[in-house]
């Protein structure tokens, strides 16, 4: 028996003790146990999904999560970590005095050399706050005042499958929650027709990295609290749909039979489960609505959808969710993880990396734009970043134009707006060589206490008992929250 | 409230009036008798959480309660009225009373003597329980089963009764479900129901335990603990081969393997002595962990941490104990230090699995195993090839031969031929094409041997090898050769072969320019004439060196390819002229007299090991005799026409016996490296740490190995000897306990997976201890325990909860009714075939690849995984058990994730239970259950039930085991109503219902009918009732 699970099976007895509202028949549990709202009718979600007892601990800046994940790990120097003299260094050795004999993984530890590639990007600084960013991404340099960019993140792993374990479950191991995971456990859904957890997993166009589903399910925690993927062909969501030839009415009369048949069979056994699986089906039932009235942009203002860019209509592309994580959020989802693959580029990195932004630098700034306009950006936490950066040296063949780069996670830049976070300023910074941090290094687990702290939570006493520990997103070692870029 | 630790002023006062009394008192123990008291009252401030500590004070660890401070000690062994503790309890005053009024504890008067008793008897602290060796304790009076004798006294102390006997209806459907996965048949019910004798459910469960099905349910728990799965589980995720341990798990149930000789096998049937085909299978357990093969993964850190998940899993599972912890610091509540932990992961730290899996299929160590009857025809064929080869030595002695190089004058050149491919493929050549190859045998056309291969087509066609092993070697003047017979009537436009020397850019052609590989007029594409005439042998040469071959060039693929029309092929090789008296394959002495080198490569790898380094000169007479016989059959030319077909019968034989050994299953399987790896205690859990060194053994909390052998140092199969010896504290708790677990939801120690100081105390620790020491008893008997539990009235009992027995018991950790819980993700889905008729019981083999909705691996996977794309499976793949789906660690198939399948990423000792808007869809809309529910609604159509009424009262005993009420009747009615109303008005609609899923609809039935009888199962299939076990 899970201890989660348990704790919410308590739940669910405790509401189903108090809860008020239904007539059971003549069922003596029911009357004792005073009324409860009657399961056919609207039911509110949080009795399903409640938010734990004490939680969230302080008063949350955000009240809800969208992380942009940039799977594959974008190359901070061509992105947000201007480096101008780096041109003096092209093709010559990165200097041992950098290097400092780091571990370097096994594609490029063979290399004889390790030359220098400067961006051959240019940079700006944008807006008032005068945030670095560069010519691949020039929608975003149209927010720079409402973000704040980290220069200094750090991880602890070297290749894609642990460090995308660690950034989004903090444990490069697998079978840790996700960090959507955790928010649905601690804080609740307070959506009645959606889930509170929402992933999109938008497709690219060259073969890339692969996701893994453990950066958005729930580990240890009951699998109730697992994101739930919104898809792009087929059914949005697994199941939505009707068998064929079966409409919504005649669902309606199935679940009403099923309804009363299994109130019976929870007066044959008493088993509060039943209660609860009663509305289990009723909010699928809403779901089935619900859903498609989600995935339906025909009341999107046309200058919403030219915001968002010319794939904003078209399901699939980081554009398209985009727009359909605004939709959700507005519609009280908790948590939206949009992971964009395609950002490894060991290799003709320039040209790669652009068709990238092509795909994200529109539709992440309409976000941001477009969820201030709304008024939704005060109290909604974005976050936008890789499970770790890239080299300042060549891997394979350099040249001015061309060039490719290996891994690194000694440093990289990620950046977060909205609820709880402070507008236009940069922190933490790294050498002239973006190899080494020199002020202010923020680790992924201070990053997520981060956000656990935007949402009111405090991480250390966010815990769940497993494998004799008491588990924490942010690890055993005691993390805090990067207190220089809170609101 | 004065919380500080000082002398209180009530203790000298009741010291006086309580200081005798003690020569009645009985025995206390400290796990059975105090720690429950303190643990409840007192723990919580002055336990081990230093955080919430109050007065610095412990009472969970003896010195610190012993500790005197400023004179005061919480407890004086032996001496109540000196013990703090004792006056605080029984303080008056507010201000010092424990536990503090605000905590709304107190303790009972009881509580107080038992407190007492054990202060004066010594205040004995005893190590954490699940150290200490069970005990079999007096079975109570009473009750038959020890079972329900241990559970019913503890039932009665509370105040509370067992529950009635469940209805044997309801009782029949538990026990298939719990023994088989699958639910009973109406016939099976009638049968269970008809038999009234008292021995009825033990007979049930014997003839239950027999099944195939039976092993196959037992597994599925256990494939959880192994974490068993078909993919490697990181990076690219590709498919791995395990499967045969998987179908082990299943026998070794069905045989009832004991679970002592299952723990051996499973840690280390590797190192027991000639270990058999299972033993070396179940190794396996200790391969299933995830590994990676990620381009720059660092060997040092994956070798670290495979044998970490090795060490942790093989505690989680047999110790039930977290060691995780211990990786980076000691535990800090159990007693395994870091060392110890490294002690055991010593044990398989020398694992000879490379760091990397390779992302292979087969990463070894691997074991081949044969499937049934494989063993018999590879010794069939063995026979065979021995006579051949005896044909062959007879032949080679008949042959007259006469050394050219002996001749004077010595002969003249010849020209020598050597064929290369007559009747079949050459040895270890991989036959590939646009179709396969096609030999025919006369009246056909056929040039020589007994076969000819034979192409039609229209366009661009061919077929052709590589691979093939001898190469056929190209020398100075060689030429290739090949017969052709064009049909007459369906005559090529361009016939061509091409020639494999490591690239295929050597092509020579016949006729039209019609295929456009290499360059026209080149080495890569020559012409060299008109097609020859149809509708006879042909003979048809090139030059080796016009298509670019040059001496010292060795073939090792050959293509016969065509545009348009009918071809066939025979005998092909090379031929080349020769001086006899000078050529090693045609004179004798000409061979012997190369250099050895040269000669080696004529020979088996026997002979060339016999006579390495011995010159010619050095040869016995025999010896001389035996390589002249060897060169005479396998190198000299002028007995290879006669040869040869022997020899391709014999290369027959033995591609048969290569294409055994290719479908055999490979299975990963478990060794150690020749020279173990020195371990030490990692720093931090660093795999570049390493701090001090360690070597094999056991934790010193548990009971010690037995004496090292003096040969050799302690190895796995001493670790698991030691789980298993019977004195081992937790092996025989922790397997009871998780059987508990699963017939009852909870263990009798909840914590499953945790038996160490941070898990729960066992619920009826006398009964968990009996039942462990009983299992040991039995010989580790896994069905006798099974059976014990199954029969106990706990067991059988109704599982109805009054809104009183929930208040008092939510959890019903006392048992005083049956358990009822939602079942396991594969039992639902093997429930909907099994009722629907659907279910294909076929065991064993490859994982299918039953129904799943587009886009589950595809966006997860990389490019170049062999597990992105999933192709489903056809006809019987769609409706295997559960058990046999193939699982992809990163993206497991819905119906196990919706319903808490873990995937299989670590190992699971419990799945949670959880009740989800998503697992309402899945039940509703999936494909399987949809089809499942048409299935299931033409089996009730076409039952022999005279009316609506009858067809309901039938499909409801078929899903329920038992007959509907009145009422359930009559809503089932409506809603069949309802929905033969809206079919009836649209009959499209109904079609496309009933044509959901690769079954087909029984045309026999109406579609109006069929479809809303369709909604009708699939709503009974939804019914709470029969998601759960009741």
């Amino acid at each position: 028996m899970n201890p989660a699970h348990e704790y919410h099976q308590l739940q669910n007895r405790r509401q189903f003790f108090q809860g008020a509202g239904l007539k059971m028949g003549g069922i003596a549990l029911a009357q004792l146990l005073g009324q409860r709202t009657m399961a056919t009718q609207a039911t509110t979600t949080s009795e399903m999904h409640p938010a734990l007892p004490g939680l969230p601990h302080f008063a949350p800046k955000a009240k809800n999560l969208i992380y942009l994940h940039m799977n594959g790990a974008p190359s901070q120097i061509d992105l947000f970590d201007y480096k101008p003299r780096l041109t003096e260094f092209f093709d010559k050795e990165l200097p041992d005095s950098i290097r400092n004999g780091q571990r370097i993984t096994t594609m490029t530890s063979g290399q004889k050399r390790f030359p220098v590639a400067p961006s051959k990007f240019a940079f700006e600084r944008c807006g008032t706050s005068g945030i670095e960013m560069s010519e691949l991404v020039p929608h975003m340099k149209g927010i720079a005042d409402d973000i704040t960019m980290i220069r200094s993140v750090h991880t602890d792993a070297i290749n894609h499958d642990p460090a995308c374990t660690f950034v989004m479950t903090g444990s490069e191991v697998p079978g840790k929650p996700s960090l959507g995971s955790w928010l649905s456990y601690g804080l609740g859904s307070e959506s009645q027709n959606l889930p509170a957890f929402a992933v999109f997993t938008p497709t690219v166009k060259k073969p890339s990295q692969a996701l893994f589903t453990r950066m958005w399910t729930s580990g240890f925690l009951p699998s109730k609290f697992d994101g739930v993927k919104l898809r792009s062909s087929g059914d949005p969501v697994l199941y939505v749909k009707n068998p064929p030839g079966v409409v919504p009415s005649d669902r309606r009369a199935m679940l009403n039979a099923l309804g009363k048949l299994n109130q019976k069979t929870f007066e044959r056994f008493g088993d509060p489960e039943t209660q609860t699986r009663i509305a289990q089906y009723e909010m699928a039932f809403r779901m089935q609505t619900s859903v498609p009235e989600l995935t339906d942009l025909g009341k999107e203002s046309k200058a919403t959808l030219e915001m968002y860019g010319p794939n904003a209509q078209k399901p699939g592309t980081f554009a398209h969710a985009a727009l359909l994580t605004r939709r959700l959020i507005e519609r009280g989802v908790r948590t939206v993880q949009i992971l964009h693959r395609g950002w490894d580029q060991h290799g003709s990195l320039p040209a790669d990396i652009k068709n990238q932004c092509m795909d994200v630098d529109q539709p992440t700034a309409a976000l941001v734009k477009d969820l201030k306009q709304r008024g939704m950006l005060d109290d909604t936490l974005i976050v936008f970043g890789g499970e770790f950066g890239r080299t300042v040296y060549c891997q394979g063949k350099l040249t001015r134009e061309n060039y490719g780069r290996d891994h690194h996670p000694r440093n990289f830049c990620m950046w977060m707006a909205g609820g709880g976070i402070q507008s236009g300023i940069t922190h933490g910074a790294t050498d002239d060589f973006s190899y080494n941090i020199t002020r202010n290094p923020v680790h992924l687990n201070e990053l997520n206490a981060t956000i656990l702290h935007c949402m009111g939570i405090d991480n250390s006493r966010f815990t769940f008992p497993f494998q004799g520990l008491d588990q924490r997103l942010t690890g055993v070692e005691e993390a805090h929250p990067v207190k220089a870029i809170l609101a | 409230m004065d919380y500080s630790f000082g002398m209180s002023s009530f203790r000298l006062a009741m010291g006086l009036c309580l200081a005798t009394g003690s020569a009645w008192a009985a025995p206390v123990e400290f796990n059975r008798d105090v720690r429950a008291i303190l643990s409840k009252n007192c723990f919580a401030c002055h336990g081990k959480d230093a955080k919430h500590r109050k007065g610095k004070l412990r009472l969970d660890a003896a010195e610190d309660a012993f500790a005197s401070k400023k004179g005061v000690a919480a407890i004086v062994a032996g001496n109540v009225s000196e013990s703090e503790l004792w006056a605080r309890i029984n303080s008056g005053n507010p201000n010092e009373v424990m536990p503090p009024p605000e905590t709304k504890k107190s303790l009972t008067a009881e509580e107080k003597q038992t407190l007492k008793r054990w202060i004066e008897q010594g205040a004995k602290y005893e190590k954490h329980w699940a150290f200490i060796a069970p005990k079999k304790s007096k079975v109570p009076a009473g009750e038959g089963n020890p079972i329900d004798a241990f559970l019913q006294r503890r039932l009665a102390k509370e105040g509370l009764k067992a529950a009635p006997l469940a209805k044997p209806e309801t009782l029949v459907r538990r026990v298939y479900l719990d023994l088989t996965g699958l639910p009973p048949t109406p016939k099976e019910v009638d049968a269970f129901l008809a038999n009234k004798s008292p021995k009825a459910l033990e007979k049930l469960i014997d003839n239950l335990m027999q099944r195939q099905t039976y092993g196959e349910h037992m597994a599925r728990y256990w494939l959880d603990l192994a974490r068993y799965a078909d993919t490697h589980g990181l990076h690219l995720d590709n498919e791995r081969s395990m499967w045969p341990y998987r179908d082990w798990v299943v026998r070794a149930f069905n045989q009832n393997l004991s679970f002592d000789k299952f723990t051996r096998w499973q840690l280390a049937g590797d190192l027991l002595s000639k270990p058999t085909l299972d033993q070396q299978i179940a190794s396996g357990f200790n391969r299933c962990n995830v590994t990676t093969g990620e381009g720059g993964s660092i060997t040092a850190e994956w070798i670290y941490r495979n044998a970490i998940d090795r060490t942790s899993t093989a505690v989680e599972v047999w110790m039930g104990m977290t060691a995780g912890c211990a990786v980076c610091h000691d535990h800090k509540f159990d007693p395994l230090s870091t060392k110890e932990y490294y002690s055991m992961y010593s044990f398989f730290h020398s694992a000879a699995d490379p760091a990397l899996d390779g992302n292979k299929l087969d990463t070894p160590p691997i074991l081949r195993v044969p499937r049934p009857g494989s063993a018999e025809k590879l010794a069939a064929l063995d026979a065979k090839i021995k006579a051949v080869e005896q044909r062959i030595a007879s032949a080679v002695v008949k042959i007259k031969y006469t050394d050219p190089a002996s001749q004077t004058p010595l002969p003249k050149t010849i020209t020598k031929e050597m064929i290369w491919i007559e009747d079949a493929v050459p040895p270890k050549g991989v036959a590939q094409g646009n179709t396969p190859w096609k030999f025919v045998s006369k009246p056909d056309p056929v040039f020589s041997g007994t076969k000819a291969s034979v192409r039609e087509a229209k366009g661009l066609s061919q077929h052709f090898f590589t691979g093939a092993n001898p190469p056929l070697p190209i020398e100075s003047g060689t030429k290739l050769f090949a017969h052709v017979y064009l049909d007459t009537l369906n005559p090529p436009k361009e016939i061509m072969l091409q020639f494999n020397d490591g690239t295929w850019e050597h092509r020579a052609y016949w006729g039209g320019d019609k295929i456009d590989w290499g360059n026209k007029d080149s080495v890569s594409r020559r012409r060299f004439g008109d097609l020859p005439e149809t509708g006879k042998w042909v003979r048809l040469e090139v030059d080796a060196a016009q298509v670019g071959l040059k001496p010292g060039a060795k073939l090792n693929g050959w293509a016969f390819t065509q545009f348009d029309g009918k071809v066939y092929w025979d005998k092909a090789g090379v031929s080349s002229t020769t001086h006899p008296a000078k050529d090693p394959a045609l004179s004798w002495t000409a061979w012997k007299v190369q250099a050895e080198g040269k000669r080696n490569k004529d020979l088996t790898e026997a002979l060339r090991k016999r006579f390495k380094g011995k010159a010619p000169d050095k040869w016995t007479e025999a010896e001389e005799t035996e390589l002249r016989h060897h060169w005479l059959a396998r190198v000299y030319a002028g007995a290879q026409k006669e040869l040869t077909p022997i020899k391709t019968e014999k290369a027959n034989l033995k591609k048969q016996q290569a294409d055994i050994h290719k479908n055999t299953a490979v299975t990963f399987v478990m060794a150690d490296l020749p020279k173990p790896r020195q371990s030490f205690v990692m720093l931090r859990g660093q795999y570049d740490s390493p701090g001090e060194k360690v070597s094999r053994n056991v934790p010193a909390f548990l009971p010690p190995l037995p004496a090292k052998p003096k040969e050799r140092d302690y190895n796995r199969l001493d670790f698991a000897n030691w789980l298993v010896d019977g004195k081992h504290p937790l092996t025989a708790r922790v397997a009871v306990n998780r059987i508990w677990q699963q017939f009852f939801g909870v263990g009798l120690v909840k914590t499953s997976a945790d038996f160490g100081t941070q898990g729960e105390l066992p619920m009826h620790p006398e009964l968990l201890d009996w039942l462990a020491v009983q299992f040991v008893e039995d010989d580790w008997d896994v069905q006798r325990l099974l059976k014990r539990i199954l029969t106990s009235h706990a067991y059988r009992q109704s599982s109805r909860a009054t809104p009183a027995s929930l208040k008092r018991d939510p959890e019903n950790r006392l048992l005083a009714r049956a358990p009822r819980f939602r079942l396991d993700a594969e039992v639902l889905r093997d429930q909907v075939l099994s009722l629907s008729g659907l279910l294909v019981s076929t065991a064993g083999g490859r994982g299918v690849r039953p129904y799943q909705p587009p886009n589950i691996w595809e966006p997860v996977g990389f490019a170049s995984s062999n597990t992105r794309n999933y192709k489903q499976g056809k006809g019987d793949d769609l409706y295997r058990r559960s058990i046999y789906t193939f699982l992809k660690r990163t993206a497991p198939a819905p119906f196990m994730t919706s319903f808490d399948a873990p995937s299989r990423e670590q190992s699971c000792t419990v799945r949670s239970r959880s009740n989800t808007p998503m697992q309402a869809l899945q039940l509703m809309n999936d494909v399987q259950h949809v089809e499942a529910a048409r299935n299931l609604a033409q089996r009730i159509l076409n039952a022999d039930g005279a009316d609506d009424n009858a067809r309901i009262r039938w499909a409801w005993w078929v899903v329920t085991a038992r007959q509907p009420d009145a009422t359930e009747a009559k809503i089932i009615e409506n809603v069949l109503a309802d929905h033969r109303a809206r079919f009836t008005k649209d009959t499209v609609a109904a079609k496309k219902l009933i044509a959901f899923g690769e079954s087909k609809a029984d045309p026999k039935l109406k579609p109006v009918d069929l479809a809303a009888w369709t909604l009708v199962a699939n709503l009974l299939l939804n019914l709470d009732e029969v998601v759960n076990k009741n």
